[in-house]
């Protein structure tokens, strides 16, 4: 409460609604809040404080208003909820996927348009081509386009001089260079981000848990998706657990089928590749030599057609291997679904990535040099674009087949096949495919993200038709966001880095066309900046540009030193993540064995109880005990110390009768104290068995000991409660250390158990502390006056025999000693003796036991 | 307390913004949606409850397996019968939006699977855990042998302290370590 009335309106209002309450209690606690703090204003009224609280407020409800408006312009928000409602979350990635690829070309086509076309048609609006519009150029982007902004060799290396000064060559360079930059860095932090999320805390071990704990999608509604989901699931897990039998029942024989079935499959798919990339280059040959017999002129339809020849076959393997991978896959044997997905995704790659190699490498060594007096970008553009729209021809057919086709035929002609499953791991490989084209291309054709952009939109809806129309939610959901992750990762690794290598091979080592685009004249892309920071040179004033350019971007120092830099910062962390997983293997060691201490306490607290009516002969039990394990170690020597107190405290509380310990407490630890104490209270016991000849007598001065003890465990329980309250405020009583060991926790992200774990023993810690408090007491009373009176009692009750007025005797005695007691209690607590050491662990055993209780209580 | 089932107001919304991680939008949503189930002569009543068997109508709760543990944990109904006021109502969408924070989410889900209300999941809650995630008819069903190996792996897996329950720390533990309940402890209405 107190906490809450300090903090800012800000923190107060999320701790407020962080709390685990029901939504009247959180009113209820708002407004004493507010009530608090409105009487804690009017003492200190200013016109100050009342500004800033309502500019305060003010602010907040705009953030509620962002937050609104936010969500209310979400892009296709209820169509993301009917998808996932329907289909689960893992589909969804596919579409969260697909709208994420769109804002980045959204982004893209906005860069280019308004840095480099607009500039251009500004100053030269009348680009007219010399061919008619026919058509076929929606496809093959060449003939009417050829000679427009969509490709390179439309652009002008001209300066504007409409009042300011605006370079067309440096602004493609830079406009183009700085949006892969950015893309990079969107990529790498999204990356890290999700890496972070969904690898780095994932617990691989925990899979069946993990099924039935989180893995329930609550926000798929339909109904009959839910008895699928149900269906689905408990497969899942008999096959699991039957898997889980019968693995160690696979023979050699078995063994050495799977794995030439997973090598004849791995050599079979990779010979397809390689096969898919020679003929694609030989193709590409063929094409080009069919392109040279080209009169100068406008190409007729017939050859303008013939350049599709390429896209098509490159588009058909796209759409016709993968299917083959998937054959295999179900030939092969996987132990989990997640190495045959991983499989499939690393083939389908490899697939990919070795065909736009194989044409990126035709492009780069044979166009690039072919053709002087063509602008040879303007044809690996058109290229480009015959391949984005061929790709996106086939997506539609392919939905149209493996969806609708084999929908019909799964529920028209075999029912048994049923509907297809939407698979997630080759659609988004798809779209990487997609993406990777206009990376490429974007250098070629900085128009391109138009069409990217319209692609996608299509996409998006036929998707979602095809999905609702024809499809069942996929059989087996892997970890989805564990998927999004591999998949944000595919496209950084291997696509996005081969597109911004081949942009970047293109600038910096091809020689650009002499005759047409933003480059002509220049032996390279980037002599531009070379030719800009030389006219820099003259201009004063801007020798800074100049220095950075000569001795940082030109310089392999740099470069050397800075690589250097994160590699030893790369080695630091690691260094940090091993050590860090070690703290966490002792840190879990550790709760393991306060779990076995906990339930091996409960069970000693439990048989104490069963056992109470015959406590004597257990006490004697116990006495006898405790002489042998005192070897086994020192688990046994704390259980022991345990005990003893145990039995010590019941001593204390019943006769308090002249146990004097000694009182040299801050040498001695507790748990020397702890043995002492029982010792002696074993003694006493015996003397006192001893003494009471007078059965009844002893029997009563037993009961009521156990009265005592019970109220004196009660109060205990109380301190203990007040004080775990008191330690819950983390300013007031935290100690260093438990500080340091929960900043380092947090700071490595570990669990919420561990963090909380780390609570309890810091609290536990305290305990100790307050538990030797109490001990010290005890120490205290044992030495005390009252020890001597309640003796004398004693012996007079004895010598005084009859029953009745033994009970009295004690009764009183005991009084005596608990008034004593709570003198005590109060001259030692001021003095608050250091925590001792190792012997707390004891005491912040039973402690943990009753606070826990009281959790549960409270719970 | 509490708001008429016919009208919102302003004062009323904007503490409703305040505790809950409900936007305006959603929270007018809520309140239609929750209006069109009151029954049509409690319509005035201040705090009026909508009995569990109404709530359970709506689509959005209406096949999840969960559904009567969800009104139960959500309930502050004294006779703990499930039913809900717009208040309990708003909370249950609270802690399922987007914007709940992992703890919150994990501490109802702890609730709601702890279907004894002893404030631990023992084998018992598991057993029933399982039966409402693959419930079925009673021939395909997992045999008992396969039920008690499948808790003795959760168990295995989850109970950090070997006390043979999961608490609610574990419990957390476990969430904590699959990023995917964040957006699967999901109802958008």
């Amino acid at each position: 409460m107190k906490e809450l009335v300090s903090m800012s309106t800000l923190e107060q209002t999320r701790a407020i609604r962080e709390l685990t309450r029901s939504f009247e209690e959180k009113k209820r606690i708002r407004n004493k809040v507010l009530a608090f703090r409105s009487v804690k204003k009017s003492h200190e009224f200013t016109w100050f404080a009342e500004l800033s609280e309502n500019a305060s407020l003010f602010f907040r409800r705009c953030g509620y208003t962002m937050r609104s408006a936010r969500q209310a312009l979400e892009l296709w928000h209820g169509v993301m909820k009917e998808i996932g409602g329907k289909f689960g979350s893992s589909v969804l990635t596919y579409f969260m996927f697909l709208k994420w690829l769109l804002l980045f070309n959204i982004f893209s086509f906005v860069v280019n348009f308004s840095f480099i076309t607009v500039p251009l048609l500004v100053y030269d609006p009348n680009i007219t081509s010399s061919v008619h519009f026919r058509g076929l150029e929606l496809l093959t982007g060449a003939g009417y386009f050829t000679h427009t902004v969509m490709y390179y060799g439309a652009y002008s290396n001209e300066t504007l001089q409409h009042g300011v000064e605006y370079n067309l060559q440096l602004a493609y360079f830079f406009t183009i260079a700085v949006y892969m930059v950015l893309c990079g860095i969107t990529l790498i932090f999204s990356m890290a981000s999700s890496f972070k999320k969904n690898f780095v805390l994932v617990d691989p071990a925990s899979t069946s848990a993990w099924q039935l704990l989180c893995s329930w999608d609550f926000s798929v509604t339909s109904e009959k998706t839910v008895t699928q989901r149900k269906n689905n699931l408990r497969v899942q897990l008999k096959e699991s657990l039957s898997e889980k039998a019968q693995k160690e029942l696979l023979t050699l024989p078995e063994k050495l089928k799977r794995f030439g079935i997973h090598l004849g499959s791995w050599l079979v798919s990779t010979a397809l590749v390689v096969g898919c990339a020679v003929s694609i280059f030989f193709l590409c040959q063929y094409e080009g030599k069919l392109f040279s017999q080209w009169g100068p002129g406008a190409a007729s339809l017939q050859q303008e057609a013939e350049t599709l020849l390429v896209p098509f076959v490159v588009s058909l393997l796209n759409l016709v291997i993968p299917l083959f991978f998937s054959l295999f896959n179900k030939l092969e044997h996987y132990s989990n679904k997640r190495s045959q997905i991983y499989t499939l995704v690393i083939r389908n790659v490899f697939l990919r990535m070795s065909v736009l190699g194989v044409l990126c490498y035709y492009w780069m060594n044979e166009v690039s040099l072919r053709a002087p007096s063509q602008c040879w970008e303007s044809m690996v553009g058109q290229a480009l674009y015959r391949l984005v729209i061929f790709d996106f021809l086939f997506l539609m057919l392919g939905s149209f087949f493996g969806e609708f086709l084999r929908n019909v035929i799964g529920t028209k002609l075999h029912r048994r096949l049923g509907s297809p499953e939407f698979d997630v791991a080759r659609n988004v490989l798809d779209l990487i495919y997609a993406q990777t084209l206009a990376w490429i291309g974007i250098y070629f054709s900085p128009l391109l993200p138009s069409i990217q952009i319209l692609k996608f939109l299509i996409l998006f809806y036929l998707k979602k038709v095809s999905l609702t129309q024809n499809c069942q939610p996929p059989r087996r959901t892997g970890r989805a966001a564990q998927m999004q992750t591999i998949f944000i990762f595919l496209l950084f690794f291997p696509f996005f880095v081969g597109a911004i290598s081949i942009v970047g091979y293109t600038a910096w080592s091809l020689n650009p066309s002499q005759n047409c685009g933003p480059f002509r004249g220049l032996n390279q892309t980037f002599s531009v900046v070379e030719v800009w920071i030389d006219g820099l040179q003259s201009l004063p004033g801007s020798g800074w540009a100049v220095w950075i350019y000569e001795n940082i971007i030109r310089s392999e120092l740099f470069y050397f030193l800075v690589t250097l830099i994160i590699l030893g910062i790369t080695y630091v962390f690691y260094q940090l993540i091993q050590g860090r997983k070690e703290l966490i293997g002792l840190l879990k060691q550790r709760i393991v064995n306060e779990g076995k201490d906990k339930s091996y306490l409960l069970d000693k607290l439990q048989n104490l109880h069963m056992s109470r009516p015959k406590k004597d002969t257990r006490q004697s039990k116990d006495g006898r005990n405790s002489h042998q394990p005192s070897l086994s170690g020192h688990s046994d020597a704390v259980r022991q110390a345990l005990l003893a107190r145990q039995q010590a405290e019941q001593e204390e509380a019943t006769y308090s009768d002249g146990v004097s310990v000694p009182a040299d407490i801050s040498t001695s630890s507790a748990l020397m104290q702890a043995m002492l104490a029982r010792q002696k209270a074993e003694r006493e016991n015996e003397d006192y068995y001893q003494r009471a000849e007078d059965p009844p007598s002893s029997f009563s001065a037993l009961s009521l000991a156990m009265e005592a003890r019970q109220r004196a465990e009660g109060e205990m329980l109380q301190e203990n409660y007040r004080k775990e309250h008191f330690y819950e405020n983390p300013t007031t009583a935290s100690s260093a250390v438990s500080q340091v060991m929960q900043a380092r926790l947090r700071a490595e992200e570990s669990s919420a158990v561990m963090q909380v774990m780390q609570a309890r023993q810091q609290a536990e810690q305290e305990a100790g502390m307050q538990w030797t408090d109490v001990q010290l007491q005890n120490q205290a009373v044992s030495s005390s006056s009252a020890v001597a009176q309640a003796l004398q009692a004693r012996l007079r009750a004895e010598e005084e025999s009859p029953a009745s007025s033994v009970m009295m005797q004690v009764m009183q005695a005991r009084q005596q000693a608990e008034q004593e007691a709570g003198m005590q209690w109060a001259h030692v607590q001021p003095q608050n003796p250091a925590a001792v050491g190792s012997s707390a662990l004891i005491q912040a055993m039973l402690a943990r036991q009753q606070a826990q209780n009281e959790y549960d209580d409270g719970y | 307390m509490g708001a008429t089932a016919s009208q919102l107001d302003k004062g009323m919304l904007s503490e409703y913004q305040e505790l809950t991680y409900l936007t305006k939008q959603e929270i007018l949503l809520a309140h239609k949606r929750f209006s069109e189930l009151v029954p049509k002569e409690e319509i005035d009543r201040i705090n009026c409850r909508i009995p569990m068997n109404l709530v359970l109508t709506l689509p959005e709760l209406k096949s999840n397996p969960f559904n009567e543990r969800i009104c139960k944990v959500f309930s502050t109904s004294d006779s703990h019968d499930g039913s809900l006021n717009f208040d309990d109502f708003l909370d249950l969408l609270s802690a399922f939006s987007d914007s709940a924070t992992l703890e919150i989410k994990s501490h109802y889900a702890f609730r709601i699977f702890d279907f004894d209300d002893d404030g631990t999941l023992g084998r018992h809650d598991l057993e029933k855990l399982v039966n409402c995630l693959t419930g079925g008819t009673d021939d395909t069903n997992l045999t008992p042998e396969e039920m008690r190996q499948l808790i003795d792996n959760i168990l295995e897996e989850s109970d950090i302290d070997k006390d043979g329950t999961v608490n609610l720390s574990e419990f957390q533990h476990v969430i904590s370590r699959s990023p995917d309940f964040v957006s699967s402890f999901k109802i958008v209405l």
